[in-house]
């Protein structure tokens, strides 16, 4: 009964194809032959700077973002034996945009750059808190938890929305929250790096923990995890990870919902094994709706949240749907 | 040698009793038989034996350790636990649901390593379940999940067993397999404690009954000596008659007690 | 756009100045580009109110003329609070806001956009006939036509090509008054597209057209952007080191006197570029 180890392999396959997609393909026509020269000597010449300065760094944030989106999804699912479970849900994306929102607002992130990411984090993290605080007592009290605190964190944004210092600087926050990857350098990555990597390696750390949850919690118990560490260090990994992503990008939803459903069947349903899976997958999800909205010409920007959004919400419904055939 | 000690067990719920000043002393190789009326205190006596219910009062030692101190995973390795009605929450196979049972042996990361192979198939084969092996845990019967379960307790060669209700939904024959599975542990050496109501089954193969009323234990010792109607009028208020002896005993009963 | 004439409600007629016309007193602004015409045309005591954004843009122009001016929000209670005899406005006013103005007997006045300078200066004749002050206009039309004479007669250059950026979603194109100042300063907007205002354009698509310089308005009082300097991709800022030209915004946004002098600044800036093109 060794695992097998297609799964990982197979998303590792279509995540490197879809980077080399997203290398390949952008507004402005690089051949392939360029491509590969660009990546070599950079600098050299023009395609050389479009592929390493803008799609190269945008391709590595699509992955750091994607990635941890879906183990967050992939973890979150496993701790609360739900599959509707992801970031979004627990109040942790909307925490996050609006401690980013608040630094953009007061004018800190000019001041001080890593003030957005960090205030991106604190807000996650503490809106995860706040979920796990008020939704003790089983799944649908979490959940329940989880709707009430990205409420109030949505009335917050309303509220800097609301007294934003002038209508270009409303129109901007609104914008900016509908996410994108577009602009993105390699000063984003490393500002926002550090606080995913260590995100996801507390996340990675969860295999054993979620395998042991698919007996209930009592049994897991008894099995020797510790389940109040457990739920302390997905809430710090989800919020590391999602909080420093959303501070960046904006919030993009659904692929932490997509990903690890998507996972599931292929390793048997083994919460653990959807793990290092839905990472994957969700960075290659991340990475192809980025080549959507950078393919499709339009008028103003199609932001990347929108296109995640459009796909994923009708995602859900069918999730519901099928659930309630399925359920008892 | 003794194994399982608990000393005034005292656990409070709401201004209820649930356990007073419960005391006892397990020893290994033995088959305990736990029984009492619904409510009687039986699940949360067995929670705080396996050390996952903390008392309000007093403590349990296993070999003379406090529970209270120990370290989980060594725990985990040493005692298995079965909750009432336990449930599989992904439609994981019956294969990788008792491959859980041995978590606490296992390293953070990877699968399972190969040695571990034939013990799995062990636990399998000996509660019946190797045509199942592949199918998914949700799709079981009541009984055939009972039965993985108590697979996935075995799988980890656990020196105790506590066991809440593990025959309960159990058609006949597995019924009698499993008791008489919980029996051969305890002449391995094991200590089994298992919550029952079927006591024909249990005065046939367990060694000791413990019998709890409203938090109190009214009695604990061999069961050939314990098990008396007497007894039974006082744990469950009915008539009951007791007869014939070992393999044969026969626990009848008969009518509510006056 | 630039069709859409003045249109005046109520019973004053404005249009020219008769002698027994007498001048508002107390003139509320409703619209940041009317805040500045405003300004500009009459003394303060005049001035009733001006919008919460028009200090940003008072500081960029003419700095302190603002000082002491209440300021409104563009409600119905500013209207009702500041009792004015005169109300200036932008293209769409509310009809909340067209009802109040009759029930107090305030005449509104509908300032058009300005995308051209003759739209300004037509807005300077339409603006100073209402608030009784045609001769200060006219002061303001000629220091403009001054502006872009000395613009004409500038020696003609080989055109610069360039780009308003401040962030990919919102860049000027052809049929607005940015526009046509880079127009006007001899320069070529490789963002003009044929009857596009303001576009989105990738960052991708910036580098491949090789634009001589950018264009920078951050820091206007429309344009403030919440992003700031961060909002600069670093290999713009590499690439375009010593080629950015700053600007203050208010002159692009609003159709004032002082966008031709605005015109007139960019042309010495370009000017100024030094002679070696970004590398290829």
């Amino acid at each position: 009964m060794t695992p097998s180890r297609w799964p990982t392999a197979i998303a590792f396959l279509v995540l490197a194809l879809a980077v080399a997609a997203s290398l390949f393909l952008g507004r402005v026509n690089v051949s392939p032959a360029e491509v590969i020269q660009g990546l070599l000597s950079p600098g050299a010449s023009l395609a050389g700077l479009v592929v390493t300065e803008l799609r190269l760094p945008r391709a590595v944030l699509a992955i750091l973002v994607g990635a941890s989106l879906g183990l967050s999804g992939a973890v979150l699912q496993g701790l609360l034996r739900n599959p509707l479970a992801e970031p979004g849900l627990l109040g942790v994306s909307n925490g996050a945009a609006l401690g980013a929102v608040l630094s953009i607002y007061f004018g800190l992130s000019q001041a001080f750059p890593l003030a957005t990411p960090l205030l991106g984090l604190v807000g996650a993290v503490g809106a995860g808190a706040m979920t796990f605080a008020f939704g003790r007592g089983g799944t649908l009290s979490l959940i329940l938890a989880g709707s009430a605190v990205s409420g109030l964190a949505l009335a917050f944004l309303a509220l800097a929305l609301n007294f934003a210092p002038n209508p270009y600087a409303a129109y901007e926050m609104n914008i900016w929250m509908l996410g994108t990857l577009s602009e993105k350098s390699w000063d984003h990555i490393l500002l926002a790096a550090p606080f995913i990597a260590l995100g996801l390696g507390i996340l990675a750390t969860m295999g054993r923990a979620v395998d042991a949850l698919t007996l209930g919690e009592v049994q897991a118990r008894s099995l020797g995890i510790d389940l109040d560490r457990t739920r302390i260090l997905t809430l710090l990994g989800v919020g590391l990870s999602v909080g420093a992503a959303t501070s960046v990008t904006g919030s993009i939803g659904f692929i932490g919902l997509v990903a690890p459903h998507l996972v599931r069947p292929f390793v048997g349903h083994q919460p653990g094994r959807t793990l290092l899976p839905s990472a994957l997958l969700g960075a290659a999800l991340l990475i192809c709706a980025d080549i959507v909205t950078r393919l499709l010409t339009t008028q103003n920007e199609l932001r990347l949240g929108v296109v995640t959004s459009l796909i994923g919400a009708p995602f859900f419904f069918w999730l519901v749907l099928r659930l309630r055939k399925v359920a008892p | 040698m003794t194994i399982l000690t608990a000393e005034g067990l005292t656990v409070e719920r709401g201004g209820r009793v649930i356990l007073d000043d419960v005391s006892f002393s397990l020893d290994a190789g033995t088959f305990v038989a736990l029984v009492g009326a619904n409510g009687a205190g039986k699940s949360t006596l067995l929670s705080v034996l396996a050390g996952l219910l903390k008392p309000d009062r007093g403590g349990v030692l296993l070999d003379g350790a406090p529970l209270a101190g120990a370290d989980r995973r060594e725990l985990a390795r040493r005692r298995a636990f079965l909750p009432q009605n336990p449930r599989a929450e992904w439609p994981i196979s019956v294969e990788r649901l008792v491959a859980l049972g041995l978590t606490p042996q296992l390293p953070a990361f990877g699968g399972l390593p190969g040695g571990f192979e034939p013990r799995l198939t062990d636990a399998i084969a000996v509660c019946d379940l190797i045509p199942q092996r592949l199918q998914p845990a949700t799709t079981l019967s009541g009984g055939e999940l009972a039965r993985a379960m108590l697979a996935r307790a075995l799988v980890g060669d656990p020196e105790v067993l506590i066991a809440d209700e593990p025959i309960t939904g159990l058609d006949p024959r597995h019924a009698i397999d499993t008791v008489a599975r919980l029996h051969t542990l305890a002449a391995d050496g094991k200590l089994v404690i298992a919550a029952v109501h079927d006591l024909t089954l249990a005065a046939r193969s367990a060694t000791h009954l413990m019998a709890l009323r409203e938090g109190r234990l009214v009695a604990f010792g061999p069961i050939t000596e314990v098990l008396t109607p007497d007894l039974l009028r006082r744990v469950f208020d009915v008539e009951a008659r007791v007869s014939g002896d070992g393999r044969e005993t026969l626990v009848d009963f008969l009518a509510p007690a006056v | 756009m630039g069709a859409a004439a003045a249109v005046l409600l109520a019973s004053q007629p404005a249009a020219a100045a008769p002698s027994g016309y007498a001048k508002p007193q107390r003139i509320l602004s409703m619209n940041l580009c009317a805040d500045m015409l405003l300004l500009e045309l009459v003394p303060k005591p005049r001035i009733a109110a001006v919008t919460y954004l028009a200090h940003d843009g008072a500081e960029a122009l003419f700095p302190g003329a603002d000082a002491g001016i209440a300021i409104n929000h563009g409600t119905a209670e500013d209207i009702i609070n500041l009792k004015p005899d005169l109300i200036l406005a932008g293209a769409f006013s509310t009809p909340l806001t067209r009802r109040l103005a009759k029930a107090i007997g305030a005449p509104i006045v509908e300032v058009p956009d300005a995308t051209s300078f003759d739209d300004i200066r037509r807005n300077l004749h339409q603006v100073g006939a209402a608030v009784g002050e045609p001769a200060r206009a006219e002061t303001l039309v000629a220091r403009m036509d001054a502006d872009l004479a000395a613009l004409a007669a500038l020696p003609a250059r080989p055109p610069v090509r360039v780009i308003a950026w401040s962030g990919g979603d919102s860049v000027p194109g052809k049929e607005t008054l940015s526009g046509r100042i880079i127009e006007a300063a001899g320069a070529v907007n490789i963002a003009a597209r044929p009857g596009q205002t303001y576009g989105a354009i990738d960052v991708e698509e910036l580098l491949a057209a090789r634009p001589d310089a950018l264009l920078y308005g951050g820091g206007g009082p429309l344009k403030a952007s919440v992003r700031g300097e961060e909002g600069q991709h670093r290999v713009l800022r590499r690439l375009y080191a010593g080629r950015r030209i700053v600007y203050s915004d208010i002159a692009h946004t609003c159709g004032l006197p002082q966008s031709a002098r605005s015109a007139l600044d960019l042309r010495r800036a370009l000017d100024a570029l030094p002679e070696q093109r970004v590398a290829r």
